[in-house]
């Protein structure tokens, strides 16, 4: 009786934390794979880079997650912001003015997925995949369909390249959304709503909720936050490219999946969404480093992925 | 027929089943009764294959079985009709009877549907069951979809029939036409589990009644040798069966006054009355008489085309749950899992779901002060938990209804809209309900009470105002008011 009982503690232990158990797993097969080169504090401050932007754009996407919805066009929401970004800067507008400008374009468009969504009450999966056509067509019209970065001053890849104490202004800027972002969803009437609305539509609105309003919010911070990331991206390669930020969209998804994986609610998280971003970014700096070639990496990357849903599912699923 | 040997269920370190024995014999009728969490619900999930059980035997015929999973237990000849039914809404009634099994086909390929509802219709002539089978089950009205129901499970060769809170969404008038089936499926052999918290259909449906408590066998006796109170003492404790309470009857100004509303949809045609401060205003209808969309219209769930509503005596322009909860008007919904609660989250997070704006601070939520109030409307409730981050699905039902009960207190309303209050909960918390609804008419406000069980609402309404098709009918001073008076004006012709 006590044993089982235990057995059920540590399940349930397993179910919480399993995903972070895995991404440790990840880093320590790495770590004695390659001691030298992964098992360095610089490399481990450099994936923290690498996985800011994926990061940014996946902190926003959790609160569309969140009211069980999707947003398909935050890609390219985030390449649309990240051209506007570099047309403004080619235009002689300074980096903040670039930045905002930006994120407030892409905040719009989201509100426009989520007005569209909440209005109509249509599926969402389906009208963002129809916004995000005409959002690169909009990115092709800015760009003439080319990359951009003749013109643009060296100010602007400031925060995209540059660090202080040694840490990257990237790393930065995750953490303090990462901050800001979880104490929203935990610790505010707008987080909390969002949950509620995730969990039962009906009994939110019964509750007074404002639905709509609440969603359509989220989808709008969703297209800020891919703006941002749009723009850093664009900053951090001193030029931006039409579809240069398009795969952010699923990556970051696959992220809060594997996010919502990490404690027993089940639900979006900031701190899972973070675990999910870093899964993916050890695994491509690890297997770079191993000099694995790009192909296997997809191979790998798309196998640990489905293992660790799979793994979870599995180990939730208690036999009743 | 069925032979159940000392089966346990156990979640965690909890007996929800414990050396639990059942017998059930062809053509009877066996009542199962208990208190919410005495472990019915459990005993049905392992009957039909949902749940595996820990230990114990189940022989069907006198053959020992094993239940791994519902097609399994539908194999054997087990059927069960829920409280939620399970059928496609975006199916007909042939395509729902023949789900999940083979169907009839031509040639081997083309579904053959009109060979199918032939099938099924000589079966219902059989049975007198008249369903429209053309109709998508999302346009059915919840008898006909329980209806619908035992018609697949009578297509399934059932053998073994579970209903489960059957009458709970019916009418009387519905419940008859249920309880005539019954009557018919006993007398061709099925063996049927009535499981149910009423007592008067319990007595007058069943041969055997089997009472549970925490799990165990409290015992099996026929029904014909005991009475309700003997059965209620089984069920309970030390809890004895209670009568109203005499409160006074003076009643203040008028709360809610509504006049003439319509809705959009067309369920509520004509509807007016007038809720006083102190009165338990009871709304008796039949299914589909308009009651619950009458409720949600005040509240503002429901577009509303004409009439008025005044709170306090002044005219309300706009409607919508949010401005309902700020004029002080609570709803308790009849749909506790859909519509008042969100079953993932935690007890804290639901009582506190329409009051989250009163815990804003600064930046960031006051999550002490929303604690505290939380642990003193959980004391104040009664509600039984582990504490209030245990998530609301894992609660019994009427530990359910107590947190909706605490959520609608949390905005100190002046109306209470009640639709089915005590649906699907324990006797214990049923009468702790009623007792908790003439504390709040006492203190002042007005409840509006809305409930099926005519028993019931002599019980506990002060009026009772009669609805019939969408249209309000005579208002009724409940004293020496019988049960057939009521329902004549409710069967009275336009």
């Amino acid at each position: 009786m006590k044993k089982e009982f235990n057995q059920h503690k540590i399940k349930e232990f397993l179910r919480s934390y399993g995903t972070f158990f895995a991404l440790l797993a990840i880093i320590l097969v790495f770590s004695a794979l390659r001691p030298s080169t992964f098992a360095t504090l610089g490399n481990f401050v450099n994936i923290t880079k690498q996985m800011s932007i994926l990061a940014v754009c996946a902190l926003g996407a959790t609160l569309i997650m969140c009211v069980e919805e999707f947003d398909l066009s935050i890609g390219t929401i985030a390449s649309f912001g990240g051209i506007l970004a570099a047309k403004l800067a080619v235009a002689g507008c300074s980096f903040i003015v670039c930045l905002l400008a930006a994120t407030a374009a892409c905040a719009l468009l989201g509100y426009m997925n989520g007005f569209i969504v909440t209005k109509f009450g249509v599926m969402s999966f389906i009208i963002t995949l129809a916004s995000s056509t005409m959002i690169y067509g909009f990115s092709y019209w800015l760009s003439d369909g080319a990359t951009i970065f003749s013109g643009i001053p060296k100010s602007f890849s400031a925060l995209g390249t540059g660090k202080a104490l040694g840490i990257p202004y990237l790393t930065m800027v995750m953490v303090l959304l990462a901050v800001v972002f979880y104490f929203m969803l935990k610790r505010t009437v707008f987080g909390r709503s969002l949950y509620a609305i995730g969990g039962n539509t009906s009994a939110s609105a019964v509750s007074g909720i404002n639905v709509k309003r609440c969603k359509a919010m989220a989808f709008m911070l969703g297209g800020a936050m891919a703006g941002v990331a749009g723009v850093l991206m664009a900053s951090r390669l001193g030029s931006a490219h039409p579809t240069g930020a398009d795969s952010l969209c699923l990556n970051a998804f696959a992220a809060i999946f594997i996010g919502k994986t990490l404690f027993k609610e089940g639900v979006p998280n900031v701190i899972g969404t973070i675990v999910g971003v870093a899964v993916f970014s050890v695994l491509s700096n690890g297997l770079t480093i191993l000099t694995v070639p790009s192909y296997i990496q997809n191979i790998i990357t798309g196998l640990v992925i489905m293992l660790a849903v799979v793994v979870q599912k599995v180990t939730s699923t208690q036999r009743i | 027929m069925l032979e159940v040997k000392n089966i346990c269920k156990r979640f965690g370190d909890m007996y929800a089943l414990n050396h639990f024995n059942l017998s059930m014999e062809k053509g009877t009728v066996h009542g199962l009764v208990g208190e919410n969490g005495a472990g019915k619900s459990t005993l049905i999930k392992i009957l039909t294959g949902v749940y595996h059980l820990d230990s114990g035997e189940i022989f069907i015929d006198g053959k020992k079985v094993e239940i791994h999973a519902p097609t399994q237990s539908q194999a054997l000849g087990i059927s069960v009709i829920h409280q939620d039914r399970n059928l496609v809404p975006a199916f007909n009634g042939v395509e729902n009877v023949y789900l999940g099994r083979r169907g009839l086909h031509r040639l081997g390929v083309a579904v053959d549907f009109a060979g199918m509802k032939k099938k099924i219709l000589s079966k219902m002539q059989e049975y007198e069951i008249e369903v429209p089978l053309d109709k998508l089950a999302r346009e059915l009205t919840p008898p006909q979809k329980t209806l619908l129901e035992i018609v697949r499970a009578i297509m399934m060769d059932c053998k073994l029939l579970i209903l489960d809170e059957p009458t709970v969404a019916l009418t009387d008038k519905e419940t008859e036409v249920l309880f005539r089936l019954i009557e018919k499926l006993r007398t061709k052999g099925t063996a049927i589990l009535y499981v149910s918290h009423r007592m008067d259909e319990i007595f007058q449906l069943t041969d055997k009644i089997t009472v549970m408590k925490n799990g165990e066998l409290v015992g099996t006796v026929e029904t014909a040798l005991t009475d309700r109170d003997s059965i209620i003492a089984m069920m309970t404790d030390n809890w004895k069966s209670m009568e109203s309470v005499r409160r006074k009857k003076e009643f203040g100004d008028a709360v809610l006054e509504v006049q003439h509303i319509a809705t959009n949809d067309g369920r509520v045609k004509n509807a007016s009355f007038c809720a006083h401060r102190g009165e338990i205003l009871g709304i008796f209808g039949l299914g589909g008489s308009g009651r619950t969309e009458l409720l949600e219209s005040i509240y503002g769930l429901r577009g509303i085309k004409q009439g008025t509503i005044l709170r306090d005596g002044k005219p309300c322009e706009k409607f919508s749950p949010e401005i309902s909860l700020k004029n002080g008007m609570v709803i308790i919904n009849e749909d506790r899992r859909g519509m008042a609660l969100v079953p993932s989250l935690s007890i804290r997070e639901n009582i506190v779901l329409s009051t989250l704006q009163n815990y804003k601070g600064k930046f960031l939520y006051n999550t002490k002060r929303e604690m505290e109030d939380v642990v003193q409307k959980i004391e104040e409730l009664g509600i039984k938990t582990t504490g209030p981050s245990q998530t609301v699905s894992e609660l019994s039902g009427g530990n359910q209804q107590k947190v909706v009960f605490a959520k609608a207190l949390m905005s100190n309303p002046q109306v209470f809209l009640c639709d089915e209050p005590t649906q699907a909960v324990d006797v214990k918390t049923r009468a702790e309900i009623h007792e908790m609804l003439r504390k709040y008419a006492d203190e002042g406000s007005a409840v509006v009470f809305v409930t099926s069980d005519l028993k019931e609402m002599l019980e506990v309404a002060d009026n009772i105002l009669i609805i019939s098709n969408g249209y309000t009918k005579e208002m009724l001073k409940n004293k020496n008011l019988s049960a057939e008076q009521v329902l004549k004006h409710c069967y009275a012709e336009n």
